[in-house]
C-alpha cells in the first residue's frame, strides 16, 4: 500500500498540448523579460550617447588653436607705466602700437598669410602678459596666439579650402596646435568662438542662484514649518496646500511670465539682472523646498516633540530647537536639488530678457548679466562651426555642476539623514 | 538715500536693542527679589530687536518702493520742469537722463533740458533720502522706546516674540497663495486685454497663425491669431510622439526594474535613470538639434519621405519622450509596488508564470496609478519649453506629417516676447493668452492625476 501509483489525473494534464502552451507561455515570458530590460538597456544606452556626444563635442571646446609667435621687444622700446592698472597698461600699450609690433614679428617669422590669420584681438593677451610681468616687454619671448576663426576651422579640417595647405604647412612646422585653453573658464561671450569663455555667465549663473537661495529657502523652510507642524485643519491651510502643489507642477515658462508682468513692471530699470532673474527662480524653486521640507519634518518622531513638550518647551521652542535641527538635512538635500533645478533653467529667464549679450562679467546683483544654461542656448544659435565645440564644453561645465550639487544632496541624506 | 542704507541701519540698530535689552534683562535678574525673570533675557532681547528692526524695515521697503514717484513729482513741480513735454518717448528720455546723471550713473547728457533738470533731481532725491532716513531712524527710535518701558521683570517676553514667530512663519506660506494669485492674476487681466483687441473665436478656432508684431496695434488682424496648429503641434510633439516614446519604454523599464531585476542592478540603475531626469532641458534641446534632428532628417530622405526638415516635430518628440521616460518609469514604479503582495502572490500560486501576472494582476491593479502617471508626464511634456524651441521649428504647420517641422504653445510664447515688443500689441499679449491656456491645461491635468493617486493609494493602505 505504501507505493503510490501514478496519478491518473496527472498524466491526463500533462497531454502534448499543454506541453506545447507551456512551452509558449514560457516563450512569453523570456520575450516579455527581454523587452524589459530592453527598456532598461535603451534607456541607459540613451544617457550613455547623450553624455558622450557632449563629451566628445566638448573636450576640443577646451581647446582652441594657436600660433606660435615670436616676438623681439628688445628693439621697439615698449614703456610699460608703472603703478597702473591693467586696462590702462593695455590701453597704454596699444597707443604704443603693440598691435602693429605683433603682427610685423609674425609677418617675420610666419609669413604674411599666416600673419594675417592671427586673431585681431590677441595682442590684448601679449598686453596682460605684459601688465602681469613687465619685464616681458624688453626681451625675446614666444607667445602663443590665438588665430582666426578661419584658420582654425580650416585647421579642425572644414572651412574655407584656400587656408587648408596654409594651416598643414603651419601644423607641419609645427607653430600650429591646439592647447588647452584656460581663459575658456575667465572670459566672456564673443562674437568669436576662438575668444569666448564663460566666466560670465558662470558668474551670473552664482549670482542668480544666491537670490534665489536667500529668498526661497528661508521662505519654503518657514512655510513648511508652519504647515507641517502649526497650521490648524481649515479651508484656508488647504488652500495653501493646494496652491504650493500646483506651483511645483506649473511650467516654468509660467514663472516667466509672471516674472515678465509683475518683477519688471516694478522693478523696470534691472531687466536682464541677476536679482530679477533670482526672483523669478526663487517662486518655482520654493514649492520644491517646502515639499521637501514637509517631507522631512514629517519624518521627525513625535516622540521627540512630546518629549520636549513634556519637560516645558513652549511650541516655538519644540519646534525650533528639536524639530527643526533634526529635519535639517533632509529639508537641505531637498533645497540643493531644487537648487540644481532652478541652476539648469532656461525657459523662464528667456522671457525676462536674460539673454543679452553680455561681454564683460556682472559685478553685482543688478548688473545685465546672463546664466549658464542661457549661454549654451545663445551659443547653440551660432552659425559659426566654433561655437558648436564651445558650447558642448559649456554643457560639461554645467552638467558638472549638476553632478556636483545632486553629489552633495545624496552624500548629506547618507550622511545625515536618521531612520528612526 | 540707497536702499542699502536703510537695511544695514535697521539691522545695526536692531542688532544693537539685542544687545541692550539683554544685558538690561540680565541686571534686572540680578536685582529681582528672587533672583528670577519671567522669560530668559534671550527672550527680551528678541522682543527689543523685533520692535526696533521691524517697523524699520517694513518702512524702508514702503519707502523704497514710494520715494522714485515721489521724487519726481517734487521734480515736475520745479519751474525748471515746466518745459517739458506732455507726455512721449522724449519726455521719458529726458527724465531718465536727467535722473541717471543726478544719481552718478551716467557723467553727462547730450540733452539740454536734461541737463536742466539734473540739479532738482539731486536736490530732490537729498531731500527724500534724508526724509526717509530720518522716519527710519524715528521709528527705530520709538520701538526701541516701546520695547524698554515694557521690560520688566515681571514681563512675559517670551509668549510675545513667539506670537511674532507664528505671524512670520503664516505670512511666509501666504507666500505661495500670493505666487498662485499673481500667476492667476496677471494670465487673465493680459488675456482680457488680448481679447479685447482680438475675438476669442478667433483665437481659439483659427487655424492661421501669423501674428505680425510690426502691424498697427489699434487693428490686429484677427485672423492672423488661429491658435489652433500651435494647440495640435504641442498636442502632437508632447502628448503624441513624447508619449508614444515615454510610456513603453518607461513603464517596461519600471516592469523590469520591480519585477526582474536583481536588486545590485536596480541600485544601480535607477540612479542612472533620475541622472537622466536631472539633465537640464537645454543640453536635451542641444542633443536633439546637434544629434537627433539631422540624423532624423537624412534617415528620412533615405527612404525617400521628401520635405523632410532639419527642424521636426518627430525630432523634438522623440527627445522630450526619453526626457519623460524617469518620470514615467519613477510614478509607474510607485504604483506598481503599491499593489499589495498578497495579489501578486496569489497569481503565481495558481501557476501563472511572472508576466501573466505583471499583465493580467499588477498592471490592472496599478492602472490608475500608472494612467495618473502619464497625465502628469503630458502635462509635463506639453509645458516643456527650450526643446521645442531648439530644434522644433517655428512653422505653424497643421500637418500629422512628423517629419515637418511644427510649433508649438510654449514656442510662440516665448518668439512672441523676445523682440523689444511691448505689453501694448496684440502679438505680445497672445503669449499671455497662450500662456493662459497652457496653465489651465496643466493645471487640470494635475488635478485630476494627484486626486487619482491619492484615491488610489487610499485603496490600498
Amino acid at each position: 500500500m505504501t507505493d503510490i501509483a501514478p496519478s491518473p489525473s496527472l498524466g491526463r494534464t500533462r497531454t502534448p498540448e499543454f506541453e506545447a502552451r507551456l512551452k509558449q507561455r514560457y516563450a512569453a515570458e523570456r520575450r516579455f523579460k527581454a523587452l524589459g530590460m530592453g527598456a532598461v538597456i535603451f534607456s541607459v544606452a540613451v544617457l550613455v550617447l547623450l553624455l558622450g556626444t557632449m563629451l566628445v563635442n566638448g573636450l576640443g571646446g577646451f581647446q582652441r588653436t594657436e600660433l606660435q609667435v615670436p616676438v623681439d621687444f628688445a628693439q621697439v622700446g615698449l614703456s610699460v607705466p608703472q603703478g597702473a592698472d591693467e586696462n590702462a597698461i593695455v590701453r597704454s600699450l596699444q597707443g604704443q602700437g603693440l598691435p602693429e609690433v605683433i603682427s610685423f614679428s609674425a609677418e617675420q617669422a610666419l609669413g604674411p598669410e599666416a600673419a594675417a590669420q592671427i586673431n585681431p584681438e590677441a595682442w590684448r593677451e601679449v598686453a596682460a602678459a605684459i601688465a602681469a610681468d613687465p619685464s616681458l616687454a624688453h626681451g625675446r619671448q614666444t607667445f602663443s596666439l590665438p588665430t582666426s576663426e578661419d584658420l582654425a576651422s580650416a585647421y579642425a579640417g572644414d572651412g574655407k579650402a584656400d587656408l587648408q595647405p596654409l594651416a598643414q604647412d603651419l601644423a607641419a612646422r609645427g607653430l600650429l596646435v591646439d592647447s588647452f585653453d584656460a581663459g575658456f573658464m575667465a572670459r566672456s561671450d564673443a562674437t568669436d568662438p576662438q575668444l569666448v569663455g564663460i566666466w560670465g555667465a558662470l558668474k551670473g549663473s552664482m549670482l542668480t542662484m544666491i537670490v534665489t537661495l536667500l529668498l526661497a529657502f528661508p521662505v519654503g523652510v518657514l512655510a513648511a514649518l508652519y504647515l507641517e507642524e502649526y497650521a490648524p485643519k481649515n479651508r484656508w491651510t488647504d488652500l495653501i496646500e493646494v496652491s504650493i502643489n500646483n506651483l511645483a507642477a506649473v511650467p516654468s515658462i509660467i514663472f516667466g511670465l509672471l516674472g515678465l508682468a509683475v518683477f519688471l513692471t516694478l522693478f523696470p530699470g534691472y531687466r536682464s539682472a541677476p536679482l530679477i532673474g533670482g526672483m523669478t527662480l526663487a517662486l518655482m524653486t520654493m514649492p520644491v523646498i517646502v515639499i521637501s521640507g514637509r517631507n522631512a519634518i514629517k519624518a521627525v518622531p513625535p516622540s521627540i516633540r512630546d518629549g520636549a513638550l513634556a519637560i516645558g518647551a513652549s511650541p516655538v521652542q519644540v519646534v525650533f530647537h528639536h524639530v527643526l535641527p533634526l529635519a535639517l538635512p533632509g529639508i537641505l538635500t531637498g533645497t540643493i536639488i531644487g537648487m540644481a533645478r532652478a541652476l539648469g533653467e532656461t525657459a523662464p529667464l528667456l522671457l525676462i530678457g536674460m539673454r543679452a549679450f553680455v561681454s564683460t562679467p556682472p559685478d553685482g546683483f543688478t548688473d545685465n548679466a546672463t546664466v549658464l544654461p542661457m549661454q549654451i542656448y545663445l551659443w547653440s544659435d551660432q552659425i559659426d562651426r566654433g561655437f558648436v565645440e564651445r558650447t558642448s564644453a559649456a554643457i560639461i561645465v554645467l552638467l558638472a555642476f549638476l553632478l556636483l550639487m545632486n553629489g552633495l544632496a545624496i552624500y548629506l541624506r547618507n550622511r545625515f539623514e536618521k531612520k528612526w | 538715500m540707497s536702499p542699502a542704507i536703510l537695511l544695514f541701519l535697521a539691522i545695526g540698530l536692531g542688532l544693537a536693542g539685542w544687545l541692550v535689552a539683554r544685558s538690561r534683562a540680565w541686571r534686572m535678574k540680578r536685582e529681582a527679589a528672587n533672583g528670577r525673570l519671567a522669560a530668559l533675557p534671550v527672550y527680551h532681547a528678541w522682543y527689543a530687536a523685533l520692535w526696533i528692526g521691524g517697523p524699520m524695515l517694513l518702512f524702508a521697503a514702503a519707502w523704497n518702493a514710494m520715494a522714485p514717484g515721489l521724487i519726481l513729482q517734487h521734480v515736475l513741480g520745479q519751474p525748471a520742469a515746466s518745459g517739458l513735454p506732455a507726455f512721449g518717448m522724449r519726455r521719458d528720455a529726458i527724465l531718465g537722463q536727467a535722473q541717471d546723471v543726478a544719481n552718478g550713473l551716467a557723467a553727462t547728457t547730450a540733452i539740454p533740458e536734461a541737463a536742466a533738470l539734473v540739479e532738482p533731481f539731486r536736490e530732490a532725491s537729498m531731500l527724500y533720502g534724508w526724509i526717509g532716513l530720518a522716519v527710519t531712524l524715528l521709528l527705530g527710535l520709538a520701538g526701541a522706546a516701546w520695547a524698554f518701558t515694557r521690560q520688566k521683570p515681571d514681563f512675559a517676553a517670551r509668549t510675545r516674540v513667539e506670537r511674532g514667530v507664528l505671524v512670520v512663519l503664516f505670512l511666509a506660506s501666504l507666500v505661495a497663495i500670493l505666487t498662485t494669485f499673481g500667476i492667476f492674476v496677471t494670465l487673465v487681466f493680459e488675456t482680457w486685454r488680448f481679447f479685447g483687441m482680438v475675438s476669442p473665436f478667433d483665437f481659439l478656432l483659427g487655424t492661421h497663425w501669423a501674428p505680425d508684431p510690426m502691424a498697427n496695434s489699434a487693428s490686429p488682424d484677427g485672423s492672423r491669431y488661429g491658435a489652433i496648429p500651435l494647440f495640435w503641434g504641442t498636442i502632437f510633439i508632447g502628448a503624441i510622439i513624447a508619449m508614444i516614446v515615454a510610456i513603453p519604454l518607461g513603464l517596461m523599464s519600471a516592469i523590469y526594474l520591480t519585477q526582474y531585476a536583481p536588486p545590485r542592478l536596480r541600485q544601480w540603475v535607477k540612479p542612472a535613470l533620475e541622472l537622466l531626469a536631472g539633465v537640464p532641458t537645454v543640453v536635451y534641446g542641444y542633443f536633439a538639434a546637434l544629434t537627433v534632428a539631422p540624423a532624423i532628417r537624412d534617415m528620412a530622405l533615405a527612404v525617400g519621405i521628401s520635405g523632410a526638415s532639419s527642424e521636426s516635430a518627430l525630432a523634438a518628440g522623440s527627445v522630450m519622450g526619453i526626457m519623460i521616460i524617469p518620470l514615467v518609469s519613477s510614478l509607474a514604479d510607485d504604483s506598481i509596488t503599491a499593489v499589495p503582495q498578497a495579489m501578486r502572490d496569489g497569481s503565481l500560486a495558481m501557476g501563472a508564470t511572472t508576466n501573466e501576472t505583471i499583465r493580467r494582476v499588477l498592471i490592472p491593479a496599478a492602472l490608475p496609478g500608472i494612467v495618473a502617471g502619464i497625465m502628469l508626464a503630458v502635462s509635463r511634456a506639453i509645458g516643456e519649453t527650450m526643446i521645442v524651441v531648439m530644434a522644433a521649428g517655428a512653422a505653424a504647420n497643421l500637418s500629422a506629417n512628423p517629419f515637418e517641422a511644427m510649433t508649438t504653445v510654449t514656442f510662440q510664447i516665448v518668439s512672441m516676447l523676445t523682440g523689444e515688443a511691448s505689453l501694448e500689441h496684440p502679438a505680445t499679449l497672445s503669449a499671455f493668452a497662450l500662456g493662459f491656456v497652457l496653465f489651465i491645461i496643466t493645471l487640470a491635468l494635475n488635478v485630476v492625476a494627484l486626486r487619482v493617486v491619492k484615491r488610489f493609494r487610499e485603496a490600498y493602505d
